[in-house]
Formats: structure tokens, C-alpha cells, sequence
């Protein structure tokens, strides 16, 4: 059963990373138990280390690739530097979780400075076990374009959690 | 204040007795009287002139309320009930929808945000100044709705971009860079869109209050 992508339109995922896509596979992401739901609001200091990326669906054979870009970047009122590229790790085969793959690139610990900023998880499901290159440099990176040089086609998931930059006075 | 003035003229005209029918009339609130007293008093304080004369342009409201000052003077009801000499112009300063006080609130479209005039304001402002600042802030649904009508009033002035409406803005946002920025990028970003310049997404009740929450972020 394929959940309404309408948090993603909602929150504009949909629009400034990706094109509108049916979810055909659950992913889900949890950084130290807190399981990341669309929109969620998480303090930068929990999402230091990599989260665990279990996906749920599609079978031992075939093989994700998983994108993690910020589309804030660096502020949302003028993100000259859209997207920056956090995470790409590639060969995940499916119904297990992203350690099993390859990290194409290493995990960059978020860095909201200026306002409030969305992080983006995007799961594609690739044709075959390939290589995929990582970009050169991590800002300016466009998910579609990565997305039709490596023949991945549209996205099979995609969430999304916000953060903003955590300062010495903030207390829950 | 007023009798007082009416004595030093009464005294000023009628030199031989303090306590004569001439100050005592002088005395009594009538209107018509204390026009023609300057004129017919050959008073030798050009002071007591002037202060008559402001008197008998700006106090005339107040001197009614003075006279019935055993009831409460400042309740326009029953001044209105009780002060039949008034002009018929004068009636619509006091209240201007026509006497239309109502117990319930309808119609009324103004956010109060829980302040009084002055702080609602300043919060406005702050409130627009950071979003226009950062680009997406969170703060409750309340503010948030409230907030659309002048963020989108800032951007309206950017986008006509004349001197007029920099200075306009550059009195209601509290940081001048901002205007500056602002009035630079506004062509361009929003050069085709018709007004809806802000979005607001709904999200979680904040955790100390339960108060629901929105995102508030320029499309």
C-alpha cells in the first residue's frame, strides 16, 4: 500500500529536490532510537553520527542507492548553494540496512547555520550493482541530475526531518 | 483651571469689587459670554488674551464634561445621554460606528496576539525582520497567521523599490541590511508571483505548553 507522499509536497521536497514519485519501499531512519518522520525537528548534536537506514522492502538481490542532501543550504532564504551533499552510500541490497553497503561518500555531520534547514534522505533503487562516482565537490549538488547521470530514475522513498542551529541557550 | 481665567478677566474689567455679578457670570460655563469677554474687556494681561482664547477653541469638549463631573466624564454613553447643548458634529468623534459597541466579536479581523497595541506591533516587527532574516522560522500558529499581512507588505515595498518605499521599509524592519538585501533580491525571486509570499506548515505542539506550532518559511 503506497502512502500519499503529501508531507514531502507539503514541506516542498517534492518541488525543490524531487519530482513527485510514488513510495514503493519503506525506509526507515533512526538516529539513537528517534525514528525520523517527515518534518520532525531534531537538535544537530543527536544527529552527529550516521543513523541506521533499514529498508523494508524489495528483495536480497536487487540493490539502493541512498542520497542525503540539505536543500537549505546555506540559509533557506537564499540558498545560493543548493543542495549540499551529506551522504551517498551505494549497493544497500534490499530488506537490510544501509552498513551493508558502500559509503561512495562519507557522512557529514549537519550544520545548520543561518535559519532552519531541511535534511533530505532519498532511497533509489538501482538496475544493477554499479559504481556510482561521487560529485567533486558537496555544494551545488542536484539530487535529479545525480539521479539521470547514474541511470537511477525516480526515487522508490524519501523523508525528510528539519534542524536549526543549536545554540548555547537552548534548552528542550 | 478655566474659573480662575474667568476671575483674573472679571477682575480685569470690573475693578472695584472682587465678589460683583460681572465675575460671577464670568464665572458660570456659558459659552456665548466667553466669546465677547475679550473683546469688551480692556485687560491690560495680553496673557489672559491668549489662554482665553485657546480656551474657547480646545476646551469647549472638556468644559462639558467639567459640569458633570459628579458622574463619570469620560464615558462617552453618558455624556452623550446627558449633554443636549452639544453640536451635532461633535457627536462623531466620540464614537464612529454610529454608537455600534458589540458584546460578541464578529467582524472583528484584528489578531490581538494576548498584548496591548504597542508590544503587538514590536512583536510584528521582530517576527518579520527574522523571517525576512533567516527564511524559515518556528514560532506558534497565532503568530505565524498573523504575521502573512506584513511580511507580505515588506515584500510588496521591495518590489516597487522606490526610494519612498526603502525609507517605508527601513521603518518597520529593525536591521538595515536586511531592507537592503531585501529590496536587491525581491525582482528576481518574486518578480511573477502575485502576493502569497509566505507559507505556513503545521508541526508538533511545543513541549513547555502545549502551544501548536508552525513553520512559517518565504515561498
Amino acid at each position: 500500500m503506497a502512502r500519499v507522499p503529501e508531507p514531502l509536497v507539503v514541506g516542498r521536497v517534492i518541488g525543490d529536490v524531487l519530482d513527485s514519485f510514488t513510495p514503493t519501499t519503506h525506509m526507515s531512519v533512526t538516529y539513537n532510537t528517534k525514528l525520523v518522520c517527515n518534518g520532525l525537528e531534531l537538535f544537530p548534536s543527536v544527529v552527529t553520527a550516521k543513523p541506521r537506514v533499514e529498508i523494508q522492502g524489495g528483495e536480497l538481490r536487487s540493490f539502493f542507492t541512498l542520497v542525503m542532501t540539505d536543500p537549505d543550504c546555506p540559509g533557506p532564504s537564499d540558498p545560493y548553494l543548493r543542495e549540499h551533499l551529506h551522504w551517498i552510500v551505494t549497493d544497500i541490497p534490499g530488506t537490510t540496512d544501509a552498513a551493508f553497503g558502500r559509503e561512495a561518500l562519507s557522512y557529514e555531520m549537519p550544520r545548520p547555520n543561518i535559519g532552519i534547514h531541511r535534511f533530505v534522505f532519498v532511497l533509489f533503487k538501482q538496475k544493477r550493482r554499479q559504481s556510482i562516482n561521487p560529485p567533486s565537490s558537496r555544494d551545488c549538488f542536484s539530487t535529479r541530475s545525480f539521479a539521470a547521470e547514474n541511470d537511477l530514475g525516480l526515487p522508490v522513498a524519501a523523508v525528510y526531518f528539519n534542524a536549526q542551529r543549536e545554540g548555547a541557550a537552548r534548552r528542550r | 483651571m478655566a474659573v480662575t481665567m474667568a476671575l483674573a478677566t472679571a477682575t480685569g474689567a470690573a475693578e472695584c469689587s472682587r465678589w460683583s455679578m460681572a465675575s460671577l457670570k464670568g464665572a458660570l460655563p456659558s459659552l456665548p459670554e466667553r466669546c465677547t469677554i475679550p473683546t469688551a474687556s480692556s485687560s491690560s494681561a495680553p496673557c489672559g488674551h491668549r489662554s482665553l482664547r485657546l480656551s474657547v477653541g480646545l476646551r469647549k469638549p472638556e468644559f462639558q464634561f467639567g459640569s458633570f463631573s459628579g458622574l463619570s466624564p469620560l464615558n462617552p454613553l453618558l455624556s452623550l445621554g446627558l449633554s443636549e447643548s452639544m453640536s451635532f458634529e461633535h457627536n462623531f468623534t466620540i464614537i464612529d460606528n454610529g454608537g455600534r459597541v458589540s458584546a460578541m466579536r464578529h467582524g472583528r479581523k484584528v489578531p490581538k496576539l494576548n498584548r496591548p497595541p504597542d508590544q503587538r506591533k514590536a512583536l510584528l516587527r521582530g517576527l518579520t525582520t527574522q523571517l525576512l532574516k533567516h527564511g524559515r522560522i518556528k514560532t506558534t500558529r497565532a503568530r505565524a497567521s498573523a504575521m502573512r499581512k506584513y511580511v507580505d507588505k515588506m515584500i510588496t515595498l521591495a518590489k516597487d523599490g522606490s526610494l519612498h518605499k526603502r525609507r517605508q521599509a527601513l521603518g518597520y524592519i529593525y536591521e538595515k541590511q536586511i531592507v537592503h538585501a531585501l529590496f536587491a533580491e525581491v525582482p528576481d525571486r518574486y518578480g511573477e508571483r502575485n502576493g502569497g509570499y509566505t507559507r505556513i506548515i503545521r508541526t508538533l505542539p511545543r513541549r513547555g505548553d502545549n502551544a501548536p506550532m508552525a513553520y512559517i518559511e518565504l515561498v
